[in-house]
């Protein structure tokens, strides 16, 4: 052999070597985040687990003994319950609405615009970013007895006294949450929709569909991932909000996140508040099961 | 006949669709209008129509010591998590898209966790935390909640982006004998960077609206998002209009920023 063996095998490149020289390497250089995540987000949730089975002392002291207590509290006191089903239906009114308010504007932007694309998106980052306790305050000044609906409905001849139901109460909540998460709805669904292919719509329009049964049939199966992601981004956003309620909620409108945050802020009765979040999160659990199942939907 | 009455109704249909349109935008537009309106308004009443003009809400505002430290309080935090979330989040983005390898999925799905969580189980987790470690809640602990809050989404508008680097560029610079820091600094740096720094906006927006997780973790110094619920609780107080249009500015100011990224990641 003419050629020295050593020199040849060194030209060579050593995949096995490098490749594990390089994740070596990359797991090095993921530490950051690491760290950052667990000491950040999964030892707080672990301890706050932990903490839902030990036994309040009142007024922030707990014993280590692990129970069941708070869990049994959490699921027989008909306070949590009634604000368990005012969640339930909050939640659930106003996940749909959203979804239906918000994708028809998906809908326009994809399809129908044929120019200003960027504009209406910029227009509804600006409303998404404008401030989320903002936003709150600023519908107390629209829905309140003297606020721009009641003098409106007054100023027309329909109503002659200021329509008390409108702010804290249900529906304020149920106007608020709903306002809230429709931005970035249409932005999960206008995403979503980019992937369709617009000609599929023509075709089926050409075929005889009516625009309707073109939107039911073809493309609501086509973004059900986009349906389903702002379902489960509605449902967890409504239900775990616990700042509308207090603002606009008055005494019919309030939700378990009311409890829960009273829990830890003014009760101090923590463990009860942390059964409360896992029993929440358990519920946004199974629902979000049930959600994943429906994008094998296939249109109607 | 039949063809014209359907195109006739192909043309209504679009015409209600536009009227739909219209009005949404205006039902997501009337409580800014509205804040910002009443935030000119002479009287101290928040009611309908307004009576003449004035900027004493913005004198009130600006005079208050409250409003002007948590104005400073939310920029700090959100420059600090703006920082954090930057370097942690690029390094995680650019390692766990180049090489796929075996803990990559777990620290991808615990990154990404806390969006499909209330801000509300992430903020009494953290005060839960805090408390057990005796510590004292200040705006360090705030950056913390807004870290865990906006790592999320810094990583998924990143990798979206990432996923369009060609990674041959990278190898390309490998033969060519490039080390690692080389490739880093002069291939896969000015590639990134502009996806980077829109990230990173998105970030600044995220934390300076943020009020659920923040709530928990606050200690004595107030973000103005706090100063404006405490103000909004206490009695009305017409100069959180004034406040609530500065907060606006300031989004509108990071919005304007981040536009043609906006334009990009639809198209």
């Amino acid at each position: 052999m003419g050629i020295d063996q050593g020199v040849l095998t060194a030209a060579l490149p050593r995949p096995r070597v490098a490749a594990t020289r390089r994740r070596r390497w990359s797991l090095f250089l993921l530490l950051p985040v690491g760290v950052v995540i667990t000491l950040g987000f999964v030892l707080p949730i672990a301890l706050l687990f932990v903490k839902s089975f030990e036994t309040s002392l009142g007024y922030g002291q707990v014993t280590g003994h692990l129970t069941l207590s708070s869990y049994i509290t959490a699921v027989t006191s008909p306070l949590y319950r009634t604000l368990a089903v005012n969640t339930l239906e909050i939640g659930g009114i106003g996940t749909l609405l959203t979804l239906l308010l918000s994708f028809p504007l998906a809908y326009f932007i994809r399809f129908r615009l044929r120019r200003g694309q960027n504009t209406i998106l910029l227009l509804i980052m600006i409303s998404l970013f404008a401030g989320y306790i903002v936003k709150i305050f600023a519908w107390t000044t629209i829905l309140g007895s003297y606020g721009l609906v009641n003098t409106g409905l007054e100023r027309i001849g329909l109503i002659s006294q200021p329509l008390g139901f409108l702010i804290f109460s249900k529906l304020a909540v149920l106007i608020v949450v709903t306002y809230l998460s429709i931005p970035v709805s249409v932005l999960i669904l206008t995403g979503a929709m980019q992937n369709v292919d617009p000609g599929l719509l023509e075709n089926a329009r050409d075929l005889g569909a009516s625009g309707l049964r073109t939107v039911t049939s073809v493309l609501v199966p086509l973004v059900m991932t986009g349906i389903v992601g702002s379902l489960a981004y509605g449902f967890i956003v409504i239900s775990g909000d616990y700042v509308t309620p207090q603002l606009v909620g008055g005494t019919t409108g309030q939700m378990i996140g009311v409890a829960i945050s009273d829990q830890f802020v003014n009760v101090g009765n923590e463990p009860l508040g942390s059964a409360l979040s896992f029993l929440m999160l358990a519920v946004f659990a199974v629902l979000y099961f049930l959600l994943t199942r429906l994008e094998k939907f296939k249109g109607v | 006949m039949v063809r014209r009455f359907r195109r006739r109704l192909r043309r209504r249909g679009i015409g209600l669709l536009h009227v739909y349109v219209a009005m949404l935008l205006l039902f997501l537009f009337l409580p800014l209008a509205v804040l910002i309106l009443f935030s000119f308004s002479a009287s101290g009443q928040l009611r309908f129509p307004i009576t003449g003009l004035s900027l004493r809400w913005y004198q009130e505002a600006f005079g208050n010591s409250s409003v002007v430290s948590g104005i400073v309080a939310s920029l700090e935090v959100a420059v600090a998590t703006g920082i954090i979330v930057t370097l942690v989040g690029t390094l995680a983005a650019t390692i766990v898209n180049r090489h796929r390898f075996r803990g990559a999925g777990v620290v991808t799905s615990l990154m990404l966790a806390p969006a499909a969580l209330p801000g509300l189980v992430i903020g009494v987790a953290l005060l839960n935390f805090y408390g057990d470690l005796h510590l004292t809640l200040s705006l360090a602990t705030v950056v913390v909640g807004h870290v865990i809050y906006t790592l999320p989404y810094f990583y998924l508008v990143l990798s979206a982006r990432l996923k369009r680097f060609d990674p041959m560029l990278e190898e390309a610079a490998a033969d060519m004998g490039a080390s690692g820091w080389q490739r880093f600094r002069r291939v896969v740096a000015p590639l990134i960077s502009p996806a980077v720094i829109a990230s990173a906006f998105v970030v600044l927006a995220l934390s300076w609206d943020e009020f659920q997780v923040t709530f928990f973790t606050i200690g004595d110094q107030s973000t103005l998002p706090l100063v404006i619920w405490s103000r909004s609780r206490l009695s009305i107080d017409p100069s959180v209009n004034a406040i609530g249009t500065l907060m606006i500015a300031g989004s509108l100011l990071v919005v304007f920023f981040t536009r043609r990224f906006i334009a990009d990641s639809y198209s």
